[in-house]
């Protein structure tokens, strides 16, 4: 069976600088694999190559059996892959309801999604016309996983969503992610810093250094976390 | 009152005028030279229309096809190539206006030329007689600016043009097309300078340079106004006053170079211009 | 100032002294001499008239691409101050009579007057923070203005019939063609020994990085200021010209619609050439002249669109191609000699301290971004700033290189307070600062670069191209051990990321520093890089005694060669000392581990 997602030998960095050497992995459908990896070390630029903001300087990747090397970002979104990073997060000056339905197809669509992130997320109900810019930062976080799923994806990409949000709204993210994927065997891969966090969605991990995978395994195991833990070396 | 009218009509026309530079420097972040030429264009069509013994009205739905289908050619030709190069699109926009202005002199000659008004005479307003046409031209001038403005804020496409304009890179991993939005943001902005010199023809005359003057006012007010169309339309009341009093008190070649000098001024102290935040 | 002369490293492709330029730019020389001076036997009346005017043209023309073509300020504008030295001929003939008296104070007007409004457009212009859209779009306003000026002037201008029937100089038309060629071949000349020189290379580095320039410790502004007031005093010394040769002077010559011209001649002639605007305004010239009594309305068109397709697909200009054929190419000038400069000594623990910062905080609106920051510095430290993604780190670096980036508490550079001074005066103060991707002038050879860095301590020569580029010692040893000295003639763009960086560093210590920041200096680096810049970071903080802090992810590399660390996180110091201390704390193990350390809950 072809793997949702296939990433063969690609290089991609920034102006010239290589920060991805000949990377290959492969995402199965309906896994959920987490990328761990001290800064710097290469990861939010494989997430940013994938979405195609970046250049691929050889290699090909395929999304789900198509080949998206040279697709164009707002195509690769409609193929059904979400994006939220800590880094773009959302549009401030734009309301709430405005950030939630931007990723929608159809206008028309927006309340029966709504209704199914409503119960994870009810801190919005009431707030569907307020700017997004004016909620807490764990409340933008929260207004990120909940946009990214109600575009019903068939892959999601975190980046480092979990930084700085307290533990009672990262529980809460978990149980998010882990409804989804029971529901519709999304694939996830998502980059964390908060190793715990990670482990506890997902079913396997990688670890990158230097634009190279230096470890990976299984994460039901409990010598995992500390496996991790001495990679990142902290 | 009279100057109260005069007030409000100029700061109409300026809107007016103003609004499609705005629409296209909002979404695109260059100043499209051309728009000069795209007035000229406007104010040919209702030449065209007088020369046809059609409706004046007609021009203006003419003007505005004729502007979003020149606008498309641009855009896909010469814009889209220069879309990673600002300054240059600058200037390929003002060689295109010679383009226009060109083809205008070869087709209608040098001379200049006059078309009719849609809506003759005057109105009695407060009891005083008015220029019906200028009177017509304020209500036009709040007609667009509410409907620009309805149109961003209110519809879909509105939305996903603000998005694209905040940040491109969020908006295409929303699964927006960027370059879509470009294309229909430049073409209607082409579009309504076009039919901005449909509107203003009526008032004077019309000839093969008329747009230049209005480029550069258009441009001042734009790099003042900041990026919505209701501060545009504060900057137009504005420094339309200054125009009116500078001309009433002065003379009107002063006044004409107003706005431009206020405008280097207001800019140069405070870059934001008329932008709140 | 002691000159040692280094060996050059065995192997090193010496170059240094050669020229490489096509076989086709005597030729052409030859040519356009010969032209110039057989002009009267060759040429008709009519065309040697056509020919007089426009030469003053290309002198515009070549003032323009230096702003323009090399600077990378595009004016619509400079037409005015040709016609303010036209109506300086004009107007002093007229009203004053024509005598020697009148001639020279003419002219000197003519260069005052335009000189001043350049000084004027250019304060108004040009200021930190200012957009290139603005500027231009002041250029475009100045000719309105000035026509305007000139329509409103009554009888005393000749308003819009312009000024005509004054006495002015009985020159046959063959003297007037050789003063105004001759005019053209000395500006032409001028103007290339100028952007040929070490000095000239500061125009082009303006235009690929300003802020790499500021950084550097040149105040750009004032450059560009100054370069405008004395490309429009060229432009008034040509109108005047000009003014004197045509016997008529009107509005237009101050005018838009010229100022638009002279960009199309340069755009089509090849901008940044200097020869390619001035071939190109005379051709067009020419052509314009003949072939707008018969085609008018078609030659404009032809110009017009030959412009469009040209800004769109062949941004280089036509003449440069057409000439390429004939072998016009490599300019490629010496590459000069790698020369050692003393630096001044630093002594750890006397002298004020490199950095001191107290109570520095950021904020943007509500948004706390620094909060409280006391941080030291001393010379001979090398400190390892780290933190997670969004701590303020890059946020700090800039709050401590320029004055105006921080919202309250105070920055010391080695003693001196940067209050709300620009990047350039932190330099000057003591400061370098290396950004993260590496911020050099691409169009620049590496040897141009590295002369750029030592603007500020041994001012470029204008006129020549210096045989000899000095460093500082420790300059020379990074652009030694990382190859750069054998590719002093290459141009920056075509290096290896790994080599622009370490041009980069290169660049930054020939500011010759007491503080140098760094920003992820081993971003993108192999594995043998990252080696080779510890090593230089570590000598340079131990043996030559500057202070050095860096941003860094990479903590290895950091234990490696940090004297001390410093935790960022939400905008606060939360910890310093050694690396081990650091790293083995909790605190810093709860922070990097993503979970929340107690007390700093957030609250919703």
């Amino acid at each position: 069976m072809e793997p949702a997602l296939g990433i063969q030998n690609i290089n991609s960095g920034y102006k010239g600088a290589i920060i991805l050497r000949d990377l290959s992995l492969s995402v199965d459908k309906g896994e959920a694999v987490a990328l761990f990896g001290k800064n710097g070390m290469g990861k939010t630029t494989l997430l940013k190559t994938i979405m195609g903001y970046l250049p691929k300087k050889g290699g090909s990747v395929h999304l789900f059996g198509k080949d998206i090397t040279r697709t164009p970002t707002h195509r690769i979104a409609n193929m059904g892959v979400s994006y939220a990073s800590q880094e773009q997060p959302l549009f401030a000056d734009l309301s709430i309801q405005d950030n939630l339905g931007l990723g929608l197809a159809r206008e028309s669509e927006f309340d029966e999604r709504f209704a199914d992130i409503e119960p994870i997320f009810p801190v919005f109900k009431s707030r569907l016309k307020q700017l997004a810019g004016t909620l807490s930062g764990g409340e933008q976080k929260m207004l990120l996983v909940a946009r990214g799923l109600m575009m019903r994806p068939s892959f999601i990409l975190l980046d480092e969503i979990t930084e700085g949000l307290q533990p009672s709204v990262i529980a809460r993210i978990v149980e998010a992610l882990k409804w989804e994927r029971q529901q519709r065997g999304t694939t996830m891969l998502i980059i964390e810093q908060n190793v715990s966090f990670a482990l506890q969605v997902a079913d396997r991990y990688l670890v990158l250094k230097q634009g190279e995978i230096i470890a990976s395994g299984e994460t039901d195991s409990a010598e995992s976390a500390e496996s991790v833990m001495r990679h990142l070396r902290v | 009152m009279a100057l109260l009218l005069d007030w409000l009509s100029t700061a109409g026309i300026l809107f007016i005028v103003a609004s499609g530079l705005l629409m296209i420097f909002g979404v695109m972040k260059i100043i499209n030279f051309a728009h000069g030429a795209l007035l000229t264009l406007g104010g040919y069509t209702a030449y065209v229309v007088t020369q046809l013994d059609l409706a004046p009205w007609l021009s203006w739905p003419l003007a505005l096809f004729t502007g979003i289908l020149v606008g498309m050619l641009i855009e896909q030709f010469v814009m889209r190539p220069l879309y990673k190069r600002p300054l240059d699109a600058i200037l390929a926009t003002w060689g295109l206006s010679i383009i226009i202005g060109q083809l205008i002199v070869m087709t209608f000659g040098r001379e200049v030329k006059f078309a009719d008004t849609p809506l003759p005479g005057t109105w009695s307003v407060a009891g005083m007689d008015y220029s019906a046409y200028r009177l017509l031209l304020i209500l036009v001038a709040v007609v667009l600016c509410a409907a620009l403005t309805a149109l961003l804020s209110g519809t879909r496409f509105g939305v996903k043009t603000r998005a694209v304009i905040m940040n491109e890179q969020l908006a295409s991993a929303l699964g927006i097309n960027a370059g879509r939005i470009r294309f229909i943001t430049f073409s209607l902005g082409a579009g309504l300078g076009t039919l901005a010199g449909t509107l203003i023809t009526p008032l004077s005359s019309l000839d093969p340079a008329m747009g230049i003057p209005w480029l550069v006012t258009a441009f001042m007010l734009v790099m003042v106004s900041g990026h919505s169309m209701l501060s545009l339309m504060v900057t137009c009341v504005v420094l339309g006053a200054c125009q009116m009093l500078v001309s009433t008190y002065t003379t009107p070649v002063l006044g004409g170079l107003s706005i431009a000098v206020l405008s280097a001024l207001i800019l140069r102290i405070r870059p934001k211009g008329f932008a709140y935040g | 100032m002691d000159n040692v002369t280094v060996a050059a490293p065995a192997g090193a492709q010496h170059t240094a002294g050669t020229t490489k330029i096509g076989w086709g730019v005597p030729i052409l020389i030859a040519a356009g001499l010969a032209l110039l001076v057989l002009g009267p036997w060759l040429f008709g009346g009519y065309l040697l008239s056509i020919l007089i005017k426009a030469y003053f043209f290309a002198i515009l023309a070549v003032t323009v691409d230096i702003l323009w073509g090399y600077t990378g300020y595009l004016t619509f504008g400079h037409s005015a101050f040709f016609g303010i030295g036209a109506y300086a001929a004009g107007l002093m003939f007229l009203h004053q009579g024509f005598s020697g008296g009148t001639i020279a104070l003419g002219l000197v007007l003519a260069i005052v007057a335009s000189a001043a409004l350049g000084g004027l457009v250019g304060w108004l212009s040009f200021y930190r923070g200012a957009s290139p859209f603005f500027a231009t779009v002041i250029s475009l306003v100045l000719p309105i203005v000035a026509t305007q000026a000139l329509l409103s002037g009554g009888t005393w201008t000749g308003s819009s019939s312009g000024i005509t029937g004054y006495e002015t100089f009985a020159f046959s038309l063959e003297t007037w063609y050789w003063i105004s060629g001759g005019l053209m071949a000395v500006v032409g000349l001028v103007g290339w020994l100028i952007v040929r020189s070490d000095a000239g290379r500061l125009l082009t580095s303006i235009r690929d990085n300003e802020e790499r320039c500021s950084y550097l410790g040149i105040n750009v502004p004032r450059v560009k200021i100054i370069l405008l007031t004395a490309t429009a005093g060229v432009a008034g010394i040509a109108g005047f010209g000009y003014g004197s040769f045509s016997g008529v002077v009107a509005p237009e010559l101050a005018g838009f619609v010229l100022g638009t011209e002279l960009i199309i001649w340069v755009a089509l002639g090849g901008r940044g050439t200097l020869w390619g605007p001035m071939i190109g305004a005379i051709l067009i010239s020419v052509a314009t002249a003949y072939l707008s009594s018969s085609i008018p309305f078609a030659w404009q068109l032809i110009l017009g669109t030959a412009f469009v397709l040209v800004i769109v697909l062949l941004p280089q200009g036509l003449i440069p191609l057409l000439i390429k054929p004939f072998g016009l190419h490599g300019q490629a000038g010496k590459i000069p000699e790698l020369v050692e400069r003393a630096a001044p000594e630093t002594h750890a623990g006397t002298g004020p301290t490199a950095l001191d910062m107290q109570g520095v905080t950021k904020s943007f609106g509500s948004l706390n971004v620094l909060q409280g920051i006391n941080l030291n510095a001393e010379a001979g430290e090398l400190i390892g700033l780290i933190g997670p993604n969004g701590a303020g780190k890059s946020t700090l670096m800039r709050c401590m290189s320029d004055g105006a980036a921080r919202t309250a508490g105070s920055v010391h550079l080695c003693g001196r307070d940067i209050e709300r001074r620009p990047p350039e005066d932190c330099v000057r103060f003591g400061l370098g600062r290396k950004f993260q991707n590496a911020n050099i002038f691409e169009t620049l050879t590496v040897a141009e670069c590295l002369r750029m860095a030592g603007t500020t301590l041994e001012k470029p020569a204008l006129f020549r191209r210096q045989p000899q580029l000095a460093l500082p010692p420790y300059a020379l040893e990074v652009v030694r051990k990382t190859g750069l000295d054998a590719k002093l003639g290459t141009v920056a763009q075509d290096l290896s990321h790994g080599e622009q960086q370490a041009l980069e560093l290169a660049m930054v210590l020939g500011l010759q520093p007491k503080i140098v920041l760094l920003d992820e200096p081993t971003a993108g680096l192999t594995k043998t890089e990252r080696t080779q810049i510890g090593d230089v970071l570590s000598s340079l903080a131990h043996k030559y005694k500057l202070c050095c802090l860096l941003v860094e992810h990479d903590l290895d590399f950091v234990e490696e060669i940090a004297t001390r660390t410093v935790v960022l996180h939400q905008g606060e110091i939360v910890m310093q000392g050694s690396f081990q201390e650091v790293v083995n704390s909790d605190l810093v193990k709860t922070i990097y581990s993503g979970a929340h350390p107690a007390g700093h809950e957030e609250s919703n």
